[in-house]
């Protein structure tokens, strides 16, 4: 037979057969196996000559032959024309695959049950790769919390004990120099100098640690002060439906910070902008500067700032993308879904 | 005319200074020094102080409990909040329980000195 002469069943025939990333293969209505494909003795490990003419429940675990699931599932597809399925399956050798099922019932004509068309998919690998994915990010979710808490308690020690032993030395201080002849105030008033510059840095430091009352103030509030206090010249787009709960409030506000340090540090911007929006049922948050780019974008390079946005970011489930603006400046986007109701 | 006041704070460096600093000066008496909310509340009733100079974070409820139960007992006491937290909400909660005013721990002493001498002049 020349290829010319193929007819259209003959391709299709040899497309199935030829198929490896996918078992299929065809039941008679009583549920035994009447062809096999190449994708099929790749996944299941049988040859068509091992196979051909054996029940079907071959495939599957002892636990689900005897709860009578093989049969079940073709009633289902006799009932529904079709049934999809993902659990365990048997290769010949007794090892178990992960699968994807799906068998179709197959009618001809004249409207009789011809038997079943079967459609298997070896999902192992998937299952791993989201598997680990989710212990990733739960890792990642664990680590952030475990982080804020612990920056709480470092927030709240300095400020509950070192500020106020700081102001109270300060404060004796100020009492001790009016008592001093004037030869020796002059010493105590710039040591009292240098405790009031050591409280007002510690502030700063607590501040970046900790920002107080994000809970209370508010997002927009809390990154507008936060631009103050760093002295930067920026404008806060809030375009957001809907206010992000406590968590991703503070996971935003890191990030922000994080990209508002890098612009502070490497980018030399005269100004920034932050643009809060809603989209995808999530919060989509852009902070651009104008000001000369990171000098190294690669988020896999090593920058530290730069991974600890991305992995903030995907320990909520989003993603973060820095990327160079066109004439110049910094784009660090980031979407963070709202997982409320 | 002596102003009488009362001095409420967990700490207890803060406590002694703050003793030091208004006692020095001779139209300032400070005549009970609390630990705790609780303790500021009763001292309050036993003293009549004219000014209370309360900080915010205390045990037993912190300092907007310890001015909302004061006030209740003695409206005309002034009260002034003296607190290491500055942020919007700690400032809203404490004029929200009645404070007349607020000072950030951290000023010089002469400002801490001249708002206990305003509130008592009032």
């Amino acid at each position: 037979m020349q290829p010319d002469d193929w007819r259209e069943s003959d391709l299709f025939r040899l497309l199935v057969l030829g198929v490896r990333d996918y078992g299929i293969f065809m039941l008679d209505p009583g549920g035994h196996v009447v062809s096999w494909n190449a994708g099929a003795e790749r996944i299941k490990g049988y040859t068509a000559e091992d196979i051909i003419g054996r029940h079907f429940s071959a495939f599957y675990p002892p636990e689900d032959v005897r709860a009578g699931k093989p049969d079940w599932e073709l009633r289902v597809a006799k009932a529904e024309g079709a049934l999809e399925d993902e659990g365990w399956r048997v290769r010949k050798d007794g090892t178990r695959f992960w699968a994807n099922v799906i068998i179709t019932a197959l009618y001809d004509d004249t409207g009789e049950l011809r038997g079943f068309g079967k459609v298997t998919r070896d999902m192992t690998e998937r299952r791993r790769a989201e598997q680990q994915l989710t212990d990733r990010r739960r890792l990642l979710a664990h680590l952030v919390e475990a982080q804020e808490r612990e920056r709480q308690r470092i927030a709240w020690d300095v400020h509950d004990d070192t500020i106020q032993a700081m102001v109270a030395v300060d404060m004796r201080l100020q009492l001790f120099a009016r008592k001093l002849p004037d030869e020796h105030r002059e010493t105590v008033e710039q040591l009292d100098g240098a405790v009031r510059s050591a409280i007002s840095r510690l502030r700063n430091l607590v501040y970046r640690v900790r920002p107080p009352g994000i809970e209370r103030q508010g997002l927009r509030e809390s990154l507008a002060i936060y631009l103050a206090d760093t002295s930067m010249v920026g404008e806060i787009r809030n375009e957001l439906e809907r206010d992000p709960g406590d968590d991703a409030a503070i996971t935003i506000f890191r990030i922000c910070q994080e990209a508002l340090t890098n612009v502070r540090k490497h980018a030399r911007a005269s100004s920034v902008t932050i643009t809060l929006s809603t989209v995808d049922r999530g919060f989509l948050v852009r902070v651009i500067d104008d000001g000369t780019g990171l000098p190294d974008l690669d988020p896999n390079a090593g920058h530290f700032g730069l991974i600890e946005m991305r992995e903030r970011a995907e320990a909520s489930g989003g993603w973060c993308t820095v990327t160079a603006q066109e004439g110049g400046g910094t784009v660090v986007e980031f979407w963070l879904p709202d997982v409320r109701p | 005319m002596i102003v009488r006041v009362l001095i409420a704070d967990d700490d207890p460096l803060i406590r002694d200074v703050l003793r030091d600093v208004l006692d020095e000066e001779p139209d300032l008496e400070v005549v009970a020094v609390a630990a705790d909310a609780r303790e500021a509340v009763e001292l309050a009733e036993r003293h009549a102080p004219t000014v209370v100079v309360l900080d915010v974070r205390m045990p037993y409820g912190g300092g907007s409990h310890a001015a909302t139960e004061i006030l209740q007992r003695a409206p005309s006491t002034r009260i002034l909040a003296f607190s290491a937290y500055t942020d919007p909400g700690a400032v809203d909660e404490m004029r929200r329980a009645g404070v007349t005013d607020y000072l950030a721990k951290g000023v010089r002493n002469t400002e801490l000195v001249a708002a206990v001498r305003r509130l008592g002049e009032r």
